[in-house]
């Protein structure tokens, strides 16, 4: 019988919401009682199937009477406790809560552990075989000496294995006590691996996926894959990489209102008149150099890539080569580019980065001997230094800079510099 | 080698940076001509002088602050709370600014601030208090709490010098308890755990007076049982605690402190993390319940940690 409040005494039992063999979960109404205040139900304090009812309907009892009992050891399904005789360990937890109002507080009592706090009789709690818990020290000790702890005495509480159990057992040597080490050559510091726990053969692999769809590769697919084998088997491709700091780059682009691509491609040009051995061909053993810049500009559509050409790029600004790279792209997407038009090139720009990448090998357009690839700028800690040498460190906006080259027309030490001209020129870009 | 009480080792302990530093000055309430409401400060007047033993107002707020601008201009104070539990007034200064300043602005706070705490004497709700885990919480603080006389003048002279500011619990119940061979001169004493009483079974971890409660309720068990003196809360010793917790396997963490986020606690979550595979037994705390700290005399030893809870708890565990 709960307290019900300070001055409730005692209380009549009006029904019983579950009967002997019932099965009740905690906190469940399992009966009403009526006291002189209130008329209340009363929930289980535990999970487990109802052992004994010890109040009937209508009979009044004092606070703290013990109203029914619940074997918290039942399993919901099983037969009750009188039909199943052979069953140990039943553990009881009285239904009745204290006077002192600790509700749902349980008496509990088990075969295995009388000592355990009440509150931590749940059936999630961890268990050994042999229904014996073993504390983490023990269970280190066992696994670090091989022992089965079971044939351990405990003289712990309620007979719990301690660690000086434990301690003691392999003093004396105990039977499951470290196994001798077969004895092994002398001079080999290697221990033979325990034989591998027989493999389970894997289901044999039944055949490649059902597939969604099937057909050849578009013209435009065998296209591209024909130039790009094709290159690779003719250049001797190398990738350089440098990193740019694009701060200002971003804050000029930002004020102009262009993407990063049409000032990379303007600072490339300006580097290239200045590092002509990359703007050129080379067609067997023809190498040839440009004055001028046909750009080309990698444009990336549904079905495959296309690398438009700007004429004469050197003779644009930076909007003026935004507008020609937005024309070419739009009239790309549109298939209405001029055979002419993807013709002609002396290098090419591509330009993966707005998907995120942050470096790549591009494959050269042939006959060009370099092809510029330009990769997301992120926000990076850098270490800069101020015109008075000192460090600090700073968020700015990085990018890597990647260029495959053909090395039968030039060595890296010409695209190396090639590449930290451009980036220069790029950290230094005005910005108004 | 002298013997010393608790409260004249942290007297000698001023005395001897004061005479060695310049720098070094205290400040408070009555720390001058009265010489300090434990007589503390006794004799530093005729000393030093008042310029370097400064009476303040009624004004905690005022005194950490004080110490906070004198120790960014280069000085080395130690401001007296006259009880632990007056520091809730200077609160924001110590918490705030002290803790903060080097975060914020990368300047050194080299602030030492002298916590008279701990009950036992009835001294009720406002004078009895150990509130050092507010200050184990707010980062930028180091905070110790010697439980000997040695370790009381060697933890404070390392305050006074350490750049960082540092709350020295002193507690009011060893002042003159607790007496101990002190070495003359000046030393340091690190700021890490000290093994109290080597043993095997069982380890009690403690600090402050809690040392001695714990020393005394082990001492006649017919069983091994360690006690691990923290010293130091922030930094706090983790190898020495997870070393004992190795070698024993069952633990006892008392607190004279409330029992709700107490020193204890933090050492209770770090053997739980990192000591798991060590414990044979579950973590058991000893504390002060999370009320006040009764006037009276019956009372307060109800609420406080005696000698026989601890040995009821360790008995407890033994037997687990």
């Amino acid at each position: 019988m709960p307290q019900m409040g300070v001055s409730v005494a005692e209380g009549t039992l009006v029904e019983w919401k579950k009967q002997v063999g019932d099965w009740v979960e905690a906190d469940e109404v399992i009966c009403a009682i009526s006291t002189d205040k209130i008329d209340t139900d009363v929930e289980a304090p535990a999970t487990g199937r109802v052992a004994e009812i010890r109040v009937d309907v209508g009979e009044t009892v004092e606070v703290g009477v013990v109203l029914a009992t619940i074997s918290t050891d039942a399993k919901p399904g099983e037969p009750h406790v009188s039909e199943s005789s052979s069953r140990e360990g039943t553990s009881e937890a009285d239904v009745a809560m204290d006077a002192a109002g600790e509700a749902g507080e349980l008496q509990g009592d088990t075969a295995d552990d009388d000592a355990t706090p009440a509150s931590a009789q749940s059936e999630a709690r961890p268990r050994s075989a042999g229904g014996r818990r073993y504390s983490p020290v023990v269970m280190r000790m066992a696994a670090e000496h091989d022992l089965d702890l079971s044939q351990i005495e405990g003289t712990g509480r309620g007979g719990r294995v301690r660690k000086q159990d434990v301690l003691a057992f392999l003093e004396s040597g105990g039977a499951g006590a470290a196994p001798a080490e077969p004895p092994m050559h002398i001079e080999s510091p290697y221990k033979p691996d325990a034989p591998a726990p027989p493999k389970k053969r894997a289901p044999r692999f039944a055949g490649t996926p059902e597939p969604v769809s099937g057909g050849t590769l578009s013209r435009m697919r065998q296209s591209i894959g024909r130039a790009m084998v094709e290159s690779l088997q003719t250049a001797a491709t190398c990738t350089t990489i440098v990193e740019a700091d694009m701060t200002r780059v971003d804050a000029a682009r930002k004020r102009l209102g262009v993407s990063f691509l049409p000032i990379v491609a303007r600072a490339a040009i300006e580097t290239l008149r200045e590092h002509p051995a990359l703007n050129a061909t080379l067609d067997g053993e023809a190498y040839t150099r440009y004055d001028g810049v046909h750009l080309g500009i990698a444009v990336a559509l549904d079905e495959g890539l296309i690398v438009p050409v700007i004429r004469d790029a050197q003779d644009l600004s930076v909007e003026g080569l935004a507008g020609r790279i937005k024309d070419v792209a739009q009239r790309a997407r549109a298939n209405r580019l001029d055979p002419d038009e993807v013709r002609g090139g002396t290098f090419t720009i591509t330009n993966p980065g707005g998907a995120g990448s942050i470096m790549a090998t591009p494959v050269i357009n042939q006959p060009q001997v370099a092809i510029l690839d330009t990769e997301a700028v992120v926000k990076r800690p850098v270490v800069v230094t101020d015109e008075l040498g000192n460090d600090s460190i700073a968020i700015r906006q990085m990018t890597y800079l990647c260029m495959s080259w053909d090395h039968r027309a030039l060595d890296g030490i010409t695209a190396a510099r090639f590449l930290r001209a451009l980036a220069d020129r790029l950290e230094a870009w005005p910005v108004g | 080698m002298p013997t010393l009480t608790y409260l004249q080792a942290i007297s000698d302990a001023m005395r001897t940076e004061m005479r060695a530093d310049e720098r070094v000055f205290v400040m408070g309430e009555d720390v001058g001509v009265f010489g300090g409401a434990f007589k503390v400060t006794d004799g530093f007047t005729e000393e030093f002088g008042p310029e370097r033993v400064m009476d303040t107002p009624l004004a905690e707020s005022a005194i950490i602050g004080c110490a906070i601008g004198a120790a960014t201009e280069g000085m080395r104070p130690i401001a007296e709370m006259q009880f632990s539990d007056f520091i809730s007034c200077g609160f924001d200064q110590l918490v705030n600014v002290a803790g903060k300043m080097f975060y914020r602005q990368g300047l050194s706070v080299n602030i030492t601030v002298r916590l008279p705490s701990g009950g036992g004497f009835s001294g009720g709700p406002f004078h009895s208090q150990n509130p050092e885990a507010w200050f184990m919480h707010a980062p930028g603080l180091k905070v110790v709490a010697p439980s000997t006389a040695e370790d009381a003048k060697g933890l404070l002279i390392k305050a006074v010098r350490d750049p960082n500011p540092v709350v020295f619990m002193e507690h009011k119940h060893l002042y003159r308890r607790v007496k101990g061979e002190v070495p003359e001169g000046t030393y340091e004493t690190d700021f890490t755990a000290r093994v109290a009483r080597e043993g095997t079974d069982l380890v009690v971890i403690a600090y402050g007076a809690m040392v001695h409660t714990a020393l005394e309720a082990t001492a006649e068990l017919d069983a091994s049982v360690e006690v691990l003196d923290l010293r130091s809360l922030v930094p706090l010793d983790e190898e020495a605690i997870l070393a004992s917790v190795r070698k024993c396997s069952k633990v006892v963490i008392v607190d004279e402190a409330n029992q709700m986020c107490a020193a204890g606690a933090q050492v209770a979550a770090l053997i739980a993390e990192r000591g798991w595979e060590d414990l044979d037994g579950p973590v058991v705390r000893v504390a002060t319940p999370d009320v006040p700290i009764p006037f009276s005399p019956p009372l307060e030893q109800a609420v406080l940690p005696q000698v026989d809870d601890v040995r009821e708890a360790v008995r407890e565990l033994l037997d687990y």
